[in-house]
């Protein structure tokens, strides 16, 4: 039996007594439950729920903040259409996803492996490598990544002690993307502490009986890390998807709030953000977030298709 | 018993819940209210003002402030302190929670936008006392007869030239009062050639406005007529971005991700303040700031002319505006603090030329030996501009929208100096871009 079943048939015995317990106790704890998850409820009804409507209502309207929104129907989802710099703005945060998750997800694995072949002091590895995760989303670290990508930046002074004269990575529009989805590869983390709890559920076993069997360090991966833990890589790669479409403070920063050079870090969020709040055209920036929502529920709902295919529940 | 206790211990808990909601609410109701009871004492009302600018304007105009408060024992005043980068962000949330400041600092881009949708009041009808400001200054901020904003100070856009650089790299300093642009491009290349490229002769002038503004000006043309639509022509604003184009090649200016890079690192990291280029362009207040980055003196330079020098384009500018909120529950305090920031002499002596060369002709000849020589520098460049009649006229105020023509320039200025649009496709998409901001 494996450790999996083993833990779900535990569970479903310490599950059995509780259907006994007296149905007048349950109500009353419904009531303490209620109580308790008031201040939570209240909060998301103020400040999640109402903002959500009043967005969809937003969308539909001419709102410009400084005066009450006018009703236009459809008219920002049309506009929507025929807006070059959305389609840049989409271009920019789909090269985005494409590139940065996979690497990420990659990389994070990679680690994830090596940290878990036993060696001593995991515990300060495991939070060395940590770190970037936490400062990555910061202000500081986009500032910082600024000045290494930059013209005389750490870069391309370090390029220059091999005679090659770097550009200003951060200010040329065929580079600056690529700055910003590095940034999002460093902070490889947060994944990478899921997929090695993930690793540690699988059973040594497997392992043993393969050697036994004669298999190579690489079959081994292949055939029992992958398909085992790959329920953890999906879940890792919903995540990830999600976030980065919303990836905002990093271009924000390395752009100055731009987008630029040329509109090539214009991230869809950012965009969102300058004409909701710069350019007054909140309406329309309302439709975009839908967009957006849209977009994401479509692409998450394509990935829980796909994972049919290749996710491995052991059932 | 034991299950009526529990039950007492929930509503208890119940009680606490919502007392604890409660107080959060009345919270946020007492922080809505406090603009119009003010804090403690008796009559007292408050007022908040909000401004943009660096930490020494945050300081000077606290002591400024304080200065008003020791005079208006019956109002305090609450700061609201921003950065230029986000102010009308958050002055924009702040206006449509109906939440905006009694007074607050306006810029040219967004007077309009302001003005045109009831949110600033008329001060002409307040008590603010105009009669020591120049008519032409009180114009810039007259939209339809009404005055709904009052210079602090005016302005010009002009060169900020690095008299070391040009030494250094052995050119003379241009005849400002004679250069045309050709001039301007051959000299910048020279310098950048002569220094061995370690100095660059100019810093790219079209990632914002302000020069296409002086261009059309010297061409008979304005960027915004006074019915507001674009008075520039295609022509125009192609031949502007063509010099950007033209001087990146001859190194008269640094390349396109360099020039990017220093945009972006703002007046501390502008070539003049670096020690590493000879001129860029500049508002005449900024002088003071840019001498105290580069740690010598810099001086100022007209607009270069055309062929046959008829016009310079040169135009006076608002530096900023104080407007009152029309939804002001203290109009008659808010313009006693308007007023207190223009025309007396204790602020005029604090702000100095922060905000500008002072609108207030007294308090202007006042602080007139007590600036610095950087200051002293800018005075008498905008003073020579007005009695050499190189400045004629003023611009009319930009229309609602047009506070979008900056972030539209720069963006097609990146792709016409990356070489991805042409000058002239360029000066198209501008002219489409900014005819959208402005709703025509």
């Amino acid at each position: 039996m494996s450790a999996i079943t083993e833990l779900r048939s535990m569970k479903r015995k310490r599950g059995t007594p509780a259907t006994k317990t007296s149905t007048n106790l349950r109500r009353s704890d419904g009531k303490a439950a209620a109580v308790f998850l008031a201040p939570w409820f209240l909060g998301l009804v103020t400040v999640t729920l109402f903002p959500l409507v009043a967005s969809l209502y937003l969308s539909f309207t001419k709102y410009d903040l400084l005066s009450s929104p006018q009703w236009v129907g459809f008219q920002n989802f049309v506009d929507l259409f025929h807006d070059e710099r959305i389609w840049q703005s989409l271009k920019v945060t789909m090269l985005y996803v494409v590139t940065s998750v996979p690497l990420q997800l990659g990389v994070a694995l990679l680690v994830a492996v090596l940290l878990n072949q036993g060696m001593k002091g995991l515990a300060f590895y495991r939070s060395v490598i940590y770190l970037p995760s936490l400062m990555g989303g910061s202000v500081a670290i986009a500032i910082l990544w600024r000045e290494i990508f930059g013209e005389e930046g750490l870069l391309n002074k370090f390029l220059a002690l091999f005679g090659i004269h770097g550009t200003g990575w951060v200010s040329n529009p065929d580079t600056a993307l690529w700055t910003i989805v590095l940034l999002h590869v460093w902070t490889f983390g947060s994944p990478m502490i899921i997929f090695l709890a993930g690793l540690r559920q699988i059973p040594d076993m497997y392992y043993e009986a393969s050697q036994l069997d004669g298999a190579s360090r690489w079959r081994q991966f292949r055939s029992i890390t992958l398909p085992l833990l790959s329920p953890i890589i999906f879940f890792n790669l919903v995540m990830q998807v999600i976030t980065a479409f919303q990836a905002f403070t990093q271009a924000y920063v390395v752009s100055g709030g731009t987008g630029g050079p040329s509109d090539s870090t214009l991230f869809y969020t950012l965009y969102l953000y300058q004409e909701g709040f710069s350019n007054l055209h909140m309406g329309y920036a309302s439709a975009m977030a839908w967009v957006l929502v849209l977009i994401i529920l479509a692409l998450t709902g394509l990935n829980f298709w796909l994972s049919k295919f290749w996710v491995f529940y052991g059932d | 018993m034991s299950i009526s206790t529990s039950r007492r211990a929930r509503s208890v808990g119940l009680l606490t819940v919502l007392a604890l909601a409660a107080t959060g609410l009345a919270g946020c109701a007492a922080t809505h209210d406090n603009g119009s009871s003010g804090g403690g004492g008796g009559d007292k009302v408050t007022i908040k003002f909000a401004w943009w600018g660096s930490d020494s304007r945050v300081e000077s105009t606290q002591k400024i402030i304080d200065a008003f408060e020791a005079s208006h024992s019956n109002i305090h005043v609450e700061p609201v302190s921003m950065t230029w980068d986000d102010y009308f962000e958050k002055l924009n949330v702040m206006a449509a929670g109906d939440d905006m400041p009694d007074v607050v600092t306006q810029d040219d881009r967004y007077l309009t936008e302001y003005a045109s949708r009831g949110l600033l009041a008329d001060l002409a009808s307040t008590d603010v006392d105009t009669s020591k400001i120049d008519q032409s200054v009180l114009d810039v901020g007259t939209i339809d007869g009404k005055l709904y904003g009052i210079a602090s100070g005016i302005n010009v856009h002009a060169v900020v030239a690095d008299p070391e650089a040009f030494k250094a790299a052995d050119v003379a300093m241009p005849d400002d009062t004679t250069w045309t642009w050709d001039d301007y491009s051959r000299i910048a290349a020279e310098v950048t050639k002569k220094s061995g490229g370690k100095v660059y002769g100019v810093q790219n002038y079209s990632f914002i406005e302000p020069v296409l503004e002086v261009y059309a000006r010297q061409h008979g043309e304005e960027m915004f007529t006074p019915d507001g639509k674009i008075g520039v022509s295609q022509d125009t604003v192609a031949s502007w971005f063509q010099r950007s184009v033209d001087q990146i090649k001859s190194k008269a200016e640094p390349s396109a991700s360099k020039a990017t890079e220093v945009q972006g690192a703002g007046v501390d990291g502008s070539l003049p303040a670096t020690g590493k280029g000879a001129m860029a362009w500049f508002w005449s207040n900024q002088l003071s700031a840019l001498e105290k980055d580069s740690g010598h003196s810099l001086t100022l330079l007209r607009a270069p002319g055309d062929h046959d020098f008829s016009r310079t384009g040169e135009y006076i500018r608002a530096a900023m505006y104080y407007s009152v909120s029309a939804k002001s529950k203290h109009p008659k305090e808010a313009a006693e603090l308007v007023d207190f920031m223009l025309n007396s002499q204790e602020a005029g002596d604090i702000n100095l030329t922060d905000r500008g060369l002072p609108s207030n002709l007294d308090v202007r000849t006042a602080i007139l030996p007590k600036l610095g020589d950087a200051d002293k520098t800018s005075a008498k460049f905008i003073e020579d501009l007005t009695n050499d009649k190189v400045v004629v006229d003023s611009k009319p105020v930009p229309p609602k929208g047009s506070g979008e023509v900056s972030d539209i320039t720069g963006r097609i200025n990146s792709d016409v100096i990356f070489g991805k649009k042409s000058p002239q496709d360029a000066a198209k998409a501008w002219i489409d871009q900014v005819n959208k901001a402005i709703g025509q």
